[in-house]
């Protein structure tokens, strides 16, 4: 917290911050007239404390405007239509989104356009875009091929860009800068030909780099025995494509790595294979890691451990505790000690056969009956394993966890079956799928209330999209199912209480805020922003 | 809005007709040739997504690997992942090659600091083969969208057999001489095996039947057309759609055909899943 601070105090007299977004604002709990960063603040929980729309008057939420985006470009590469993915930020009435290799701002009152940025890419993967990062009057973006860009709030003119991925070794960058004191942290994604992962810290003045944390040890440092070889370690993967959490006191990052590589031919790489697949808490001003947990030792599954660290200060056996809790890829739910990584409970969410159990760690112990093989390995949970990226929340108000997951089977087949293996080295096909949110209990782990979406429709083909979650002060819950509706709950019991049909299916986490004193609930449909407030 | 909504439920039908494997009359022969194009597309459209550039030529890396194999194999490996000379699947220089500028002038002046000869003898064209090669090389190992499906028939179609008409009870629904008759013929393996598992969506021979129960008792039938947690819609038996609020005291009941495929997800060993794909294979 010191150098934090002295890193503040070091730095505002240099930096106008008159009329932006003040670093300070981000270490504000549940901000309440903006959205200041990815998650709203650091903790990642997405709960708001308002409460003008709450279960009793939700029903009177309507349309307030929907905004369009429109690139130059038409279909883009790979992907097609626009797919807004990310949770855009509301700084002084003006919201600042994106899709992959676009910027936009808004008038937050009308939906009015105040400029748009348009990158043209030379690669890198269009999948998604998280959003944006701010300090002062400052913007961060990253274009999908690992271009670290730096825009002037007020215009969209660039100040600055930076490379901070390389897309011809197949990076590709789609996080949310996140800004962290003076420190912008970027993160990269990237699994087609085996490239380690890396977290870096840049100057949020300059753009050039504070320090860059690597997803494996070097040679003869702790973690490497994890690693068969020094040449399997060097092209482990691990990347850190989603923005983490901050816990400003104990000055910690919590990040999330992906998958190991090669993906699915685990045979070259025998071992843990440490730090992919794994929480790591960072010191923010030195990128050194202070512990790790691994969820996902020897992935061979593509299960990124990327999903969000959602921070909390909850009680376990009547005692008050710092919490960090997560909803793995891989199926399970994981509540940490993040003062120093100590498991507290680690309890599959959906049903799942491919882990023999838990170590003592409270780590679970990958069966090597359930990978990946020639002729194919049936599995118990869905191929995209058992939630995305899609962010989940921590509501203070009931206590619990809530996440979108995917219930389902799959088979994997092993592809490359040589010694060295490269790249994904096998696939997986999804058989079934059922969407449905889950309430979690985060003191065991256990489901309070779920709510099953039809399958009646057919469910193969879950694609990376998918709905985020937020929590309110209201007793709320917004979410969306794979139909296009955007859906109001009661968070304490899942009951549903207003809904509205969108062109496309929510793909982002929706967000609230007040302006002018007026409460908004923002959602992201396809290329599609709807704003939605109460009728007067 | 919103209170006491009616309830829809799934129920298993295990008495189809037809099924997913049944209906794959649709496009029969052509399977082989629509299944190559498909997976053509499947790998034009991720190279695309990866933004891996442009398609290697496959006649010139053809050429490029009968060069290759012998002048370069010796310390790249043959497959060119690496043996004492370095993996060039993860080398800049091909990496960053567009049409063998980079990979030419490397080949034919060598790395004489780090212990590669040149190879000035190699013509321009040879050149830019070798380097279609390794382009080919890594465009098959980056490239998803490209991978095939090893042997996945090791199971045994005897026991396949005995498991199809005993403790799978495949026969129930299905028949080896009628709806699966020459499914082994039709269908690729892989195919096969996973359709037998859960077949797509995109390969129900029907959409699944409802049944709606209004408030006053009366009931709608007819093909499913949507159903969500708000609205239930179908086509009745004329043909006239009908959508119907799910309000307080109306009942969607879904007839799923496929219920006993996803039970059967619960059950199946590994084994009895490669004995049962082993088995369907000889239905030739």
């Amino acid at each position: 917290m010191k150098s934090f601070l002295a890193c503040l105090l070091a730095v505002l007299p240099a930096v106008s911050l008159a009329q932006g977004l003040q670093p300070q604002q981000l270490l504000q709990k549940e901000p309440t007239n903006t959205w200041p960063t990815y998650n709203g603040d650091y903790s990642g929980r997405r709960f708001s404390p308002l409460t003008q729309i709450q279960t009793g008057n939700v029903h009177r939420l309507a349309l307030s405007w929907m905004y369009r985006v429109r690139i130059p470009s038409g279909p883009m590469r790979g992907v097609g239509e626009p797919d807004i993915k990310c949770t855009p930020l509301m700084v002084n009435g003006i919201l600042y989104f994106t899709v992959p290799d676009h910027v936009f701002a808004l008038d937050a009152h009308t939906g009015q356009k105040l400029w748009q940025y348009d990158w043209v890419d030379k690669g890198g993967h269009l999948v998604g875009n998280r959003g944006l990062g701010m300090y002062g009057d400052w913007l961060y973006f990253l274009a999908p091929d690992g271009w670290f860009i730096s825009l002037e709030a007020k215009t969209g003119k660039e100040r600055w860009r930076q490379k901070v991925a390389d897309e011809k070794m197949q990076y590709f960058t789609t996080g949310a800068p996140m800004v962290v004191g003076h420190h912008v942290i970027v993160g990269v994604g990237g699994d087609a030909i085996d490239v380690p992962g890396y977290l870096e810290a840049r100057d949020p003045v300059t753009g050039q780099l504070q320090w860059r944390w690597n997803s494996e040890p070097s040679k003869g440092e702790p973690g490497s025995e994890t690693w068969p070889d020094e040449n399997a370690m060097r092209h482990g993967g691990g990347m850190t494509w989603l923005p983490g959490t901050y816990d400003p006191e104990l000055n910690l990052l919590y990040w999330g790595t992906g998958n190991a590589n090669p993906v699915m031919a685990g045979q070259g790489r025998k071992g843990a294979d440490l730090w992919t697949c794994s929480i790591v808490a960072l010191n923010a001003d030195s990128g050194k890691l202070v512990w790790y947990f691994q969820g996902s030792p020897h992935d061979t599954h593509d299960w990124d451990n990327t999903e969000t660290p959602v921070l909390f200060d909850a009680k376990i056996d009547g005692k008050p505790r710092k919490l960090l809790a997560q909803a793995a890829r891989n199926g399970y739910f994981f509540v940490l000690d993040r003062t120093n990584g100590e498991s507290i409970v680690s309890k599959p969410y959906v049903p799942l056969n491919w882990s023999k159990g838990l170590d003592a760690r409270g780590e679970p112990v990958p069966d090597p009956q359930k990978q990946p093989t020639v002729d194919g390995n049936l599995l118990t949970i869905n191929g995209a394993g058992g939630t995305n990226w899609m962010p989940p929340s921590y509501s203070p108000q009931t206590e619990l966890f809530y996440v979108n997951a995917f219930r389902g089977y799959s088979v994997t087949y092993l592809t490359d079956t040589s010694e060295h293996p490269e790249g994904y080295g096998g696939s997986i096909h999804t058989l079934w799928t059922q969407h449905v949110l889950e309430a979690l209990d985060y003191k065991t782990g256990n489901v309070k209330w779920s709510h099953a979406y039809s399958t009646a429709m057919g469910t193969n083909g879950v694609g990376l999209g998918g709905p985020g979650v937020l929590t309110t002060g209201g007793g709320l819950l917004f979410s969306g199912d794979y139909f296009g509706n955007f859906i109001a709950f009661n968070s304490a019991n899942g009951e549903i209480l207003w809904h509205f049909s969108m062109l496309h299916s929510l793909g982002n986490g929706p967000e609230t805020y007040t302006l002018d004193g007026r409460q908004y609930v923002v959602a992201g449909g396809g290329d599609t922003l709807y704003v939605f407030a109460l009728n007067e | 809005m919103g209170t006491g909504r009616g309830k829809w439920v799934l129920v298993a039908c295990f008495c189809l007709g037809t099924s997913a494997i049944a209906q794959d009359e649709a496009p029969a022969h052509t399977a082989a040739s629509s299944g190559q194009q498909q997976e053509d597309s499947r790998a034009i459209r991720t190279r695309e997504f990866l933004g891996l550039g442009r398609i290697p030529d496959a006649k010139m890396a053809a050429e490029g690997a009968k060069i290759f194999g012998p002048t370069c194999g010796f310390c790249h490996g043959a497959d060119a992942r690496g043996g004492s000379g370095p993996d060039l699947l993860r080398s800049s220089v091909v990496l960053d090659d567009n049409q063998g500028e980079l990979i030419g002038q490397t080949v034919r002046n060598g790395r004489p600091a780090k212990g590669m000869p040149a190879f000035p003898s190699l013509s321009d064209e040879q050149l830019r083969d070798i380097a279609e090669y390794l382009h080919q090389q890594v465009e098959l190992t980056a490239n998803r969208g490209t991978y095939k499906l090893l042997n996945i028939v090791t199971g045994n179609p005897q026991a396949g057999e005995a498991y199809f008409n005993g403790e799978g009870k495949c026969n129930t629904c299905h028949s080896a001489t009628g709806d699966l008759a020459h499914i082994g013929s039709k269908m690729k393996p892989p195919e096969l095996q996973q359709a037998f598992l859960y077949p797509a969506a995109a390969d129900r021979s029907s959409p699944p039947k409802v049944t709606v129960t209004l408030p006053d008792g009366s009931h709608l039938e007819g093909t499913l057309k949507h159903l969500d947690d708000f609205y239930v819609s179908l086509d009745d038996a004329q043909g006239n759609y009908h959508s119907i609020p799910l309000q307080k005291g109306v009942a969607v009941k879904v007839e799923d055909q496929l219920e006993f495929h996803r039970q059967m997800l619960d059950k199946y060993t590994n084994q009895q899943m490669h004995d049962l794909t082993a088995y369907l294979v000889t239905l030739k």
